[in-house]
């Protein structure tokens, strides 16, 4: 059964890559939306009516550069998806993801 | 001219291949509203026809994975040459019907089946009826992931199960960091999630699965005599193709888009992010990392898995049994048929065998169309409470079954295995 063996070495290899970007990015995406919410401070309601929160730029700045993290991991697979559409693949030779022929 | 029949049939393969399988990319989106139904099915649709024209590689070797009808060149088999290529012709003829059959089969009762599982099927039916057992390519050479074996039944197991960790694993995650938040950004922030993920999956499926048809095609040119460039695609069978799945995909198998949306569990959209997204992932690592997996299985793995990953969500578990009953006969299922076929064409023989086979598909596809228009789902009523119309497409419930009284035959909701 060589199958067996290559197929369980192919499966948790896309295991891990599931893993880091099927669930990193949305939890990455997740925490995004959560840094916007805290950007855009917390309206509170009290006895003198309804308060809007303040403010935090930084929250905002944080939530964007998340939302930055998980485009270029979309990119990364459209790259992949038109490199492969024609012949190339992509190579992680170098680290950062190469197009080289197949 | 029985040339002819294969193209149109290998077209009309395709369409099945486009409409059976844009739940996987947007069952979840139009679930949880973050599209209407038919905007979805028109994004889904355009970018199947972006991603079959994008793949410019030759996929004429599709048939070596389970069938030993080509060499590693693509080139047919000498032996299946004769009269014009008729022997080549019959078996990927009845293949192809096998697969159609068995796409429209599923369709019919709302299950998510692998369409590369069907054709793969028929393929190897016709294949042992026509060239004996030692005509299917079992196990491989023992080189690479090959064969039946190898590349399908195997991937079949493997792939639901590393979808659903990795969608269970992503909303758990997401719901423990959103915990709290303003719905008002999580609601905007996951819609843009889903309709991004299933973008991806969208143009994944159009790269892939045109090509197969593609590559069939131009194996029944090669064959014919009527092509003999073994490294290129004639550009009329890529934009036949291309035009055939974004259509399919565009006509919305509303039936099987229902099922995965609404049937499996109920979603919401951080959920159908993290599905659609683990979906995506694994698609695309797989292919990446030469496992290529079934885009179905992975899509529907994912969405269980997100019905899993949910704090309180349960699944129902009837539905899923159904799927997984519906993909462990696939293969053989679609294999009856084509061989079934494969002897009818054989025993009539030459052209009349051909149009005979022709016929019985025509024939089978509009009964099961008819059948459909008893008991239509559509782009408006695609998303209604799934256990509010028990009489929606479940296998072996009848048209006329009065709401009432399914009711009382359906399972309960499977609210309690949780």
């Amino acid at each position: 059964m060589h199958n067996f063996g290559f197929a369980l070495d192919g499966a948790w290899r896309v295991l891990v890559a599931g893993l880091v970007l099927g669930a990193g990015l949305p939890v990455l995406f997740a925490l995004g939306i959560r840094s916007l919410a805290w950007g855009a401070g917390e309206a509170s309601v009290n006895s003198s009516g309804v308060t809007a929160g303040t403010r935090r730029p930084l929250g905002t700045a944080l939530g964007y550069l998340l939302f930055a993290i998980v485009v270029a991991g979309v990119l990364l697979g459209l790259t992949f998806i038109v490199a492969s559409g024609f012949g190339n693949k992509l190579s992680f030779e170098h680290i950062y993801p190469t197009i080289v022929p197949k | 001219m029985i040339l002819a029949l294969v193209v149109v049939t290998a077209l009309a393969f395709d369409f099945t291949n486009g409409f059976h399988d844009t739940a996987n990319a947007m069952a979840t989106s139009i679930a949880t509203k973050a599209l209407r139904p038919r905007t979805a099915v028109a994004l889904s649709g355009v970018l199947n026809l972006i991603g079959a024209f994008l793949s410019v590689e030759v996929a004429l070797t599709v048939t070596n994975a389970v069938v030993k009808i080509q060499d590693k060149s693509g080139a047919p088999k000498a032996e299946l040459l004769a009269h014009g290529g008729s022997g080549l012709l019959l078996i990927v003829l009845a293949g192809l019907v096998g697969g159609i059959v068995w796409n429209l089969l599923t369709w019919l009762v709302g299950l998510p089946s692998s369409s590369s599982h069907a054709l793969f099927g028929g393929l190897i039916g016709a294949t042992v009826a026509g060239l004996g057992w030692a005509g299917v390519n079992w196990n491989g050479d023992g080189s690479k992931l090959d064969g039946v074996v190898g590349k399908v039944l195997l991937p079949a197991v493997l792939s639901p199960l590393i979808a659903a960790l990795v969608a269970a694993g992503g909303t758990w995650l997401i719901f423990k960091v959103t915990n709290g938040i303003a719905a008002r950004f999580t609601e905007r922030g996951f819609k843009w999630g889903q309709i991004g993920s299933a973008s991806l999956v969208s143009l994944a499926h159009g790269t892939n699965d045109a090509q197969k048809t593609m590559g069939v095609i131009t194996l029944a040119l090669i064959a014919s005599g009527d092509w003999s460039d073994t490294k290129n695609i004639p550009l009329w069978v890529k934009v036949a193709c291309a035009l055939a799945i974004a259509l399919g995909t565009y006509l919305g198998g509303w039936r099987i888009i229902r099922t995965l949306g609404k049937g499996l569990t109920d979603i919401n959209p951080a959920q159908g992010t993290a599905a659609q997204s683990g979906a995506a992932a694994v698609i695309l690592a797989s292919s990446q990392l030469g496992f290529a997996l079934s885009t179905t299985h992975v899509a529907t793995g994912s969405v269980l898995g997100s019905g899993l990953g949910r704090p309180g969500a349960a699944v129902r578990w009837a539905v899923a049994g159904r799927m997984v009953a519906a993909w462990l006969i696939t293969l053989p299922a679609a294999g009856l048929i084509g061989a079934a076929m494969w002897w009818i064409g054989h025993l009539i023989g030459g052209l009349a065998g051909a149009v005979v086979v022709f016929l019985l598909l025509v024939a089978a596809s509009v009964a099961m169309w008819l059948r459909s228009r008893t008991q239509q789902v559509s782009a408006e009523n695609v998303n209604d409470d799934w256990d509010a119309r028990p009489d929606a497409p479940v296998a072996g419930h009848s048209a006329d079954t009065v709401l009432a009284e399914s009711a009382v035959t359906e399972p309960a909701p499977v609210a309690a295995a949780n």
